[in-house]
């Protein structure tokens, strides 16, 4: 077995997005009586993303994600996975998504090894070989004969991840991954998730942890109350809106001085005692002129970005409480 | 963790795996063989069928002289009370197991949510529901069979052991036989009720704790529901309340084999219904109860969205 080298968080953030889209949900709407549990769902993924599905609890997520994989009926939409209609070609696509949904849904009775074999003997065709490789992959392999229901959280969960690569998908979907990992099985998760990116396979990741969102995906959907509030770049969803943010010695004096003049008007500091302000004709370089000639020689002098889970806040309306 | 790279006709190989009838039987047999309940209730319940035959050999009974008496219709009396004793509790325990197997298959993989992961890989809902009928009924199969050659073996050995010959054995006739392959056919049909009772319970619950529950407490409430009726036909003299006992389920199945068999005098396996009712009645009744067990078996596993 060839351990491929690991690709650097972010290194696939600066790859150029492949054009074909391998899971298109289009106008997806789940009603349960009166309730919108998902409400005209729009998406598309593509080839290589790792796309982070963000919402607060009871946001849809969950609920989407079984319409993806047939076990709930949409009331109305359709889902689109590697070209064909999930409704007429569920048999043939499906074998190449691996799916971990929800918490991992294991047999406690059985080992580890026993837990993928059972797996691999409904699916067929996963040879032994390929169940030695994955309990590798997730790090199982020197507890594959104990158990399940003797397991941690964490290593059910990477025997749910494990399930899930069995048959080498194309796309995986993995439903809050990070659940139950200490830091170092969230790093581990990170990298598994850019390695297989690399080779071009597709990880759908919903998450309501959005440091993880943040720092694994490449591309991210909001949803609250079912409905799709944004679907951007992190970089995009970060990024501020055109203002810089400086760091000087004399912040209060720079500060005034900035006030006074048109562009500077709105200028602020934030928790870090940075000024955060607009710059003249929006070029930062100006700004540095602008500072240096004043006799302000910044320290630093960057493109302010925000707080994900500030903007995440904002867009869904939710309480602190239903995120980390 | 680590991705690993695989060769390309491992890839392929992969890639080209589909979900098969096949595989998802040989999945479900898998998996009940690794549940240490399986082959403890099966041991059980294996001790509770053998034991009135073991107890036979140990003691004295009066009507085990008779097989000492070899070639003779006392003798062949003597082989229809085994039989009756054994193949009772040989429907009674094999129907006790099939619940507990198919709660397990079915309710179990609902209750622990695995369903979800073999759905999503693109498994028929339909499909596994037959799967894993399917497995039930080769593992139900072989179960019948592994305790019948116990009980056949216990069954020769009585003789054997009450008269220290076989010569009984040359009493049994043509009609004894057939008689056995009419009580084996009824047994048959009470293993499918009962299984397709559990499957259709399993898929209205969806949990192994109701599934087991219910299809265990059925019959006997089905026996008991006997009882109030024929209270209440005492009370009000109205007929209806004795013919609507030919409609139940477990009584048909109890008489089964008494009103198939007409060449012995065999004893109902359990409370019979309040009317007479012949064979085909009671083939029909269980026909149509098992019609409905499979709608709603199928009916609800197709249609209902799978939470779990």
């Amino acid at each position: 077995m060839a351990e491929q080298v690991m690709t650097p968080p972010g290194a696939m953030k600066t790859r150029e997005r492949s054009s074909e889209v391998v899971l298109h949900l289009q106008n997806l709407t789940k009603k349960y009586g009166e309730r919108l549990a998902v409400n005209n769902l729009s998406l598309d993924i593509h080839r290589g993303d790792i796309f982070g599905f963000l919402g607060p609890n009871g946001a849809g997520k969950t609920t989407t994600i079984r319409m993806l994989f047939g076990l709930i009926t949409p009331t109305s939409g359709n889902v689109t996975i590697l070209g064909k209609t999930m409704g007429t070609a569920r048999a043939q696509v499906l074998p190449r998504v691996g799916a971990l949904i929800e918490t991992p849904a294991l047999y406690l009775y059985m080992s580890g090894r026993d837990n993928l074999r059972a797996v691999a003997a409904s699916l067929g065709g996963v040879p032994n070989a390929r169940i030695d490789a994955v309990l590798d992959i997730v790090g199982l392999r020197g507890r594959q004969k104990d158990r399940v229901r003797t397991y941690s959280l964490g290593m059910k969960q990477r025997l749910g991840v494990a399930i899930a690569l069995l048959q080498d998908p194309e796309i995986l979907v993995l439903d809050e991954p990070a659940n139950g990992l200490d830091p170092a099985g969230i790093v581990e998760i990170r990298d598994l998730m850019h390695n297989l990116s690399a080779e071009g396979k597709t990880v759908f990741i919903s998450s309501h942890i959005l440091s993880e969102v943040q720092q694994i995906c490449t591309r991210v959907a909001i949803i609250s109350e079912g409905k799709l509030v944004t679907e951007t770049t992190i970089e995009e969803l970060l990024k501020g809106e055109g203002k810089f943010r400086v760091q000087v010695e004399n912040t209060q004096d720079a500060l005034f001085l900035i006030k006074q003049e048109t562009w500077g008007k709105d200028a602020t500091l934030d928790e870090h005692n940075a000024i955060i302000t607009y710059a003249p004709d929006n070029r930062g370089r100006d700004l540095n002129l602008f500072l240096v000639k004043a006799g302000f020689a910044p320290d630093s002098l960057t493109e302010a970005t925000q707080d994900l889970e500030k903007i995440f806040l904002e867009l869904t309306g939710s309480k602190g409480g239903e995120i980390k | 963790m680590s991705s690993v790279t695989l060769t390309t006709a491992e890839q392929a190989r992969l890639h080209r795996a589909k979900p098969s009838f096949i595989g998802l039987v040989g999945g479900e047999i898998f998996k009940s063989t690794r549940m240490l309940s399986t082959w403890l209730t099966f041991a059980l319940m294996l001790c509770f069928v053998a034991a009135p035959n073991i107890i036979l050999l140990l003691i004295q009974v009066p009507f085990a002289e008779n097989f000492k008496l070899g070639n003779n219709p006392k003798a062949l009396d003597a082989f229809y009370n085994l039989l009756e004793t054994d193949f009772l509790m040989l429907r009674v325990f094999i129907g006790f197991f099939l619940i507990f197997l198919t709660a397990n298959v079915i309710g179990r993989e609902y209750q622990l949510g695995t369903i979800r992961i073999l759905l999503a890989r693109g498994v028929g809902r339909l499909q596994l529901l037959l799967a894993k009928v399917s497995a039930v009924v080769l593992i139900g199969l072989i179960t019948f069979l592994i305790w019948l050659l116990v009980l056949s073996g216990l069954m020769l050995l009585t003789p054997l052991v009450k008269s220290g010959n076989l010569n009984a054995l040359q009493a049994l006739n043509g009609d004894f036989w057939h008689n056995v392959e009419l009580y084996l056919l009824t047994i048959f049909i009470s293993m499918g009720a009962t299984m397709l009772l559990t499957v259709a319970i399993c898929a209205v619950g969806r949990s192994l704790a109701l599934g087991l529950t219910v299809s265990a407490l059925f019959f006997p409430i089905d026996n008991i529901a006997m009882a109030m009726m024929r209270i209440v036909f005492l009370i009000t003299k109205n007929d209806f309340w004795k013919n609507i006992t030919a409609y139940f389920l477990g009584p048909n199945l109890n008489q089964m084999a008494s009103v198939a068999i007409t060449t012995h005098n065999i004893e109902n396996a359990g409370a019979p219904t309040l009317v007479d009712v012949d064979f085909n009645h009671t083939m029909l009744v269980t026909l149509v109860y098992a019609v409905i067990f499979v709608v709603v078996a199928i009916a609800l596993t197709w249609r209902r969205d799978v939470k779990e």
